[in-house]
């Protein structure tokens, strides 16, 4: 009878759910609360009913790319007030397939061209985003600083990699061993506390000086920045475990070693996948920004080396490659929290 | 059955900066195997410190527990606890977290995990744990039916109810075979219903595994339809105020509970006891009042 009961009811919120996905609503895009939110009556400040509409992410990226295009190419110049030079023709170019910059200079020569120009930002400000599509073309194709974009990108990825797993190595079991005895907890209190609060960016002129530039340099910087979050996470993590858990656990004959491994281990994970994605984003940004003057390599020395030659549409791929794959971290991160912590919030 | 016998118990907690506070004075019974005992009592009377130290989780300052006349030192699987909830493992399956106890005693090499092993690799994969699973996993499916959760075994934790979890916590306990199954308000976060059918059910496996049972409750009712044997106590110091000797658990065995709890005897015995508990409540205020 329970049963039924309850079949009955998911089977209505799964009716109502689908009707949320039909030729009217294509990819749930105009999708609002589901199941029975949208029977409530007061939703100001009821959070639960509030959740992202997908129609509202589109249209801000949209506004977001347009007022790109507008204010870098739509108003851009009258194309037949200029003829290419020579060797522009002999190198088989015509008026679309130069760049802004280019566009910009030869437009600089002509008069007229220069009274009909009507960008708000010059290609020296901003790059238009045909420039940008370009740009990304000859970093895939030729690449920039020694390297194709994937090659950079390999690079930055392989650091933070190995950044994460020396972090996690060191800062799981430190913050173990602080959860779990007071002695040990004693002992790393102050490191972790005085050490915590550095940004690591201010450790990075040390780190150029003790290590020199490179590789290494890079990793250990992404240590420091990702360790002190583990040590955090895996503390809170042993430290959530309920009283009742562990003592069942030993009543039911479990040793030191299997309470640890069997019980307090798994039940931290939740803490320590958070802790570990935000070492992920923080290591991310920690590690551009070191790149930027302490690589030869990665999408942060790409980015600095394209500043002195103002190939303002490198540097402005190297951006959008940066968020989107942060982006993407955090979605996979997200989807592998869904697949191993299922149990997370249901408790 | 191993016999049960506590002399002279005394629990002092130590309050930093204030007087220490008397959890138990001079405890002393003698509970033989295969008795279902509630106790019963105003919160702050130690029925849950009483609990700890028999499953050996706390030490008693004064005093001995001895079981089967061997004593008390740790927590250990000869006495095996239900807690009220949260202590069922989520990260397993209903079939794992009743395993969990068999598991702990089986060696490691012969628990090698073979979910990552690829299927058409596995017959060529040495599997020294195979009779051990085989014997944990007639056990647990048995044990699910006792406890009423056959076919549920592959259920998450979070998809069952409180009630069920219970039922999951009890057969876990019960996985181990314990001598003695301690109880620390077991029922007390189910509503009405579920709990009558736990009641039954704890009956039930009293009555079919014979084991010793010590259950710690707030209800009146619950106590008396349970209790083989049943101690009021009383708070400040902690001690045993009255020991009841009843006949209702063994009469729940065979009678309807409904008519058993609308028995004359049954309200007789939970007003006397009520009574006993408002006294001490009313004594426990007016002392309180008297301090101000």
């Amino acid at each position: 009878m329970n049963n039924t009961g309850r079949a009955m009811g998911e089977g209505v919120m799964r009716m109502r759910e689908d009707g949320n996905r039909n030729a009217k609503n294509p990819f749930g895009l105009f999708q609002r609360g589901g199941g029975n939110d949208q029977r409530k009556t007061v939703t100001f400040g009821d959070s639960s009913s509030v959740r992202s509409i997908p129609l509202w992410s589109l249209v801000s990226l949209v506004l977001l790319l347009g007022f790109w295009f507008v204010s870098t190419y739509a108003w851009g110049f009258d194309g037949d007030l200029v003829e290419l030079p020579d060797n522009l023709i002999e190198a088989g170019e015509t008026y679309d397939s130069i760049t802004d910059k280019q566009r910009l200079s030869l437009c600089s020569q002509n008069d007229e061209c220069v009274g009909s120009y009507s960008q708000l930002l010059t290609p020296l400000q901003f790059p238009s985003m045909r420039d940008t599509w370009k740009a990304f073309g000859e970093l895939n194709d030729v690449g920039f600083k020694d390297n194709t974009l994937w090659g950079h990108t390999k690079a930055s990825l392989w650091r933070v990699v190995r950044g994460m797993f020396w972090g996690s190595l060191i800062g799981v079991p430190i913050g173990f061993a602080m959860g779990l005895s007071g002695r040990w907890r004693g002992f790393f209190d102050t490191p972790v506390e005085m050490f915590r609060p550095i940004p690591p960016l201010a450790l990075l002129p040390l780190f150029i000086l003790v290590f020199g530039i490179g590789d290494g340099t890079a990793v250990r910087l992404l240590i420091f920045a990702s360790v002190w979050i583990m040590i955090i996470a895996a503390r809170s993590g042993v430290q959530a475990a309920s009283l009742p858990k562990v003592r069942a656990a030993y009543s039911l004959g479990a040793s030191k070693r299997q309470v640890l491994f069997r019980v307090l281990l798994p039940n931290a994970l939740p803490e320590l996948f958070t802790g570990f994605r935000v070492a992920v984003g923080v290591s991310w940004g920690t590690l551009v920004a070191a790149e930027l003057v302490g690589a030869q390599e990665g999408l942060g020395a790409m980015i600095f080396a394209a500043r002195p030659f103002f190939r303002l549409d490198v540097i402005v791929v190297g951006i959008i490659v940066i968020a989107t794959l942060g982006v993407i971290m955090d979605i996979i991160l997200r989807y592998l929290e869904s697949k191993l912590i299922p149990w997370r919030g249901k408790v | 059955m191993k016999d049960l016998s506590v002399t002279g118990v005394d629990m002092v907690y130590d309050v930093p900066g204030g007087t220490n506070v008397h959890a138990l004075s001079n405890v002393s019974f003698d509970l033989a195997g295969g008795r279902l005992l509630s106790l019963l009592g105003p919160s702050g009377c130690g029925k849950t410190t009483l609990l700890n130290i028999l499953a050996g989780f706390l030490a008693p300052t004064g005093g001995s527990v001895t079981l089967g006349g061997e004593p008390i030192t740790g927590p250990d699987k000869n006495r095996g606890m239900v807690f009220q909830q949260g202590a069922l493992f989520e990260w397993l399956t209903v079939e794992e977290n009743i395993a969990f106890g068999p598991h702990m005693a089986v060696p490691w090499y012969k628990q090698l995990d073979r979910r990552f092993v690829p299927r058409s690799l596995r017959p060529f994969v040495p599997k020294p744990g195979a009779a051990e699973e085989a014997r944990i996993r007639a056990r647990t499916e048995e044990l699910l039916e006792i406890v009423g959760l056959g076919g549920f075994g592959d259920k998450q934790i979070y998809e069952l109810s409180g009630g069920m979890q219970q039922r999951v916590a009890l057969a876990r306990c019960l996985a181990n075979d314990p001598d003695v199954i301690l109880m620390d308000e077991p029922l007390g976060a189910l509503d009405a219903l579920t709990r009558e059918k736990m009641q039954s059910l704890v009956l039930e496996v009293w009555k079919e595994t014979g084991k010793t049972i010590i259950l710690v409750t707030h209800s009146v009712e619950e106590a008396l339809y349970l209790g083989d044997r049943l101690f009021v106590m009383a708070p400040r110091p902690g001690r045993i105020e009255k020991d009841y000797s009843l006949p209702f658990a063994e009469q729940g065995l065979t009678m309807e509970p409904r008519e058993l709890k609308r028995s004359p005897e049954f309200r007789q015995k939970s007003e006397e006891i009520l009574n006993i508990i408002w006294e001490m409540e009313e004594e426990i205020m007016g002392r309180a009042e008297g301090a101000i």
